[in-house]
């Protein structure tokens, strides 16, 4: 493990809790489903099975830690669409941008619909959803998600995101942009989803290109998410960074009462703007899930 | 968009069938493709994104099977709770029967048909099919699987085959 990030030992405060804490198994975190059943009844019904929950903060009683349970989607309660079995920093996005009800929403990168669904959860199932994603092969887990949970206020699209048409604009716009899945590194280093360097350096244009795309498709009072679940400030800071040099646009500042850090506005030779500091930057030391990056960007007045 | 006749001929069924109020699909847009029927709440956006090519809108409510028309799990799932008739209470060896391709005998006074299936009162599980006082399964068999029907402790959920899930980060 030693020396595993360790380009980011500037940046990331604690280092060597950080490293710590990589060791560790990610924990399993559920999303109860409020579309579908009340969170009360849930835990009741859990607890009968002597599954144990524990609130993951008192502001939200739909985000719980489950410690002993290692498959949620082995439960009666996965097939019914009461839980979603989703990281919570990843939660957390949806959460940020709060998107009310009757509005419509954008989700450039939907797939596998996790955030699409928290969207509509917190829209009371009002209003509508364009979940896109670029691969139909996605759209399979995608339509399965949003199905499961009792969806009733989105449609799925195709479009690459950098291009996704400009002829309307949304009031809400969630760009999960594809990254090198840094922060995933714990629940994935026996896979492939964790690129290390592999195609790191093209991803940047990329998200930039999306993010672009995204503030454009907004209507005015619109506002826009962009989050990364990578620690690379390439794909994070500089990328926002290119938006607020060539858009009208704004960091808000994000409350969701769990521990992050600030946006960094200096990496190796590069200045970034300094509203930075109001994007959030979630590690697992200090928040026991998927490390994440999010910046919450609305219009300049 | 489905027609009218569709639509009525639809949510009549569903109230007449299960008691579940016509006027609930009242907020809701039917479309039809080839074999199915989708559901998609009305918005005033819906319009706007008309021009959009989407590959698929909504949830998805009823199938054509044969000459039938069947209401899905997921819509059966969704709307099932406000089911006042042709619902029945069963319980996990129940359900294990069913899964299994065994008959339940029931004495309902119902005409033979489809029937709402919950584990409770208000969570429902999906369908089964009524024929000659006994049920049969509608339930999709691959989606549950036999870790869901053990009511033991999660520890024993866990040491069955565990089934990796579409979880999101």
């Amino acid at each position: 493990m030693t020396g595993l990030f360790e380009e980011y030992s500037e940046i990331i405060p604690d280092f060597f809790l950080f490293q710590e804490s990589l060791q560790r198994p990610i924990p399993t975190h559920l999303r109860i489903n409020r579309m579908l059943i009340e969170p009360a009844s849930l835990i009741h019904l859990l607890e009968k099975k002597g599954i144990q929950l524990i609130q993951s903060s008192r502001r939200y009683d739909t985000l719980y830690l489950a410690p002993e349970l290692t498959s949620p989607g082995n439960l009666l309660e996965y097939f019914l669409g009461y839980i979603h079995p989703q990281a919570l920093t990843s939660s957390i996005a949806a959460l940020a941008l709060a998107p009310k009800d009757s509005s419509y929403l954008l989700d450039m990168c939907a797939a596998p619909g996790g955030k699409s669904s928290h969207c509509a959860q917190l829209m009371n199932n009002t209003g509508l959803i364009v979940s896109n994603d670029l691969y139909a092969s996605r759209h399979i887990s995608l339509g399965h998600t949003l199905s499961r949970l009792g969806v009733l206020n989105a449609v799925v699209t195709g479009y690459q995101a950098q291009e996704f048409p400009l002829k309307q604009r949304f009031d809400y716009v969630l760009a999960d942009v594809p990254c090198s899945c840094e922060g995933k590194f714990r629940k994935t280093r026996d896979t492939s989803s964790y690129r290390e360097n592999k195609g790191k350096e093209k991803l940047p244009d990329l998200q930039k290109k999306i993010i672009l795309r995204g503030f454009d498709l907004l209507q005015e009072n619109g506002q826009m998410l962009y989050s990364t679940c990578t620690y690379n400030p390439e794909e994070n800071e500089s990328v926002v960074n290119v938006l607020l040099k060539e858009r009208d646009a704004e960091l808000l500042p994000i409350d969701v009462g769990f521990d992050f850090e600030p946006g960094i506005t200096e990496w190796k030779d590069n200045k970034y703007d300094k509203q930075l500091k109001n994007a959030v930057r979630f590690y697992p030391h200090r928040t026991d899930s998927v490390g994440f990056f999010m910046a919450r960007i609305g219009r300049r007045r | 968009m489905a027609g009218e006749d569709d639509r009525s001929h639809l949510f009549s069924y569903i109230e007449n069938r299960f008691g579940i109020p016509e006027t609930l699909f009242d907020d809701y847009l039917l479309f039809n493709t080839k074999r199915s029927w989708v559901l998609l709440k009305k918005s005033l956006h819906i319009e706007t994104a008309s021009h959009l090519k989407v590959s698929k809108v909504g949830l998805r409510a009823f199938q054509r099977v044969g000459n039938f028309v069947k209401p899905t799990t997921r819509f059966i799932q969704t709307f099932g709770r406000f089911a006042s008739k042709a619902k029945l209470q069963i319980n996990m060896v129940q359900l294990r029967t069913l899964l299994e391709g065994g008959e339940i005998p029931v004495d309902l006074k119902l005409d033979n048909g489809y029937v709402v299936l919950a584990a409770s009162a208000n969570r429902v599980l999906g369908l089964g099919f009524l024929i000659n006082g006994k049920i049969r399964s509608q339930l999709p068999k691959k989606e549950i699987r036999s870790a869901m029907l053990n009511m033991a402790s999660n520890k024993t959920i866990v040491s069955q085959n565990q089934h990796k899930e579409d979880s999101s980060c």
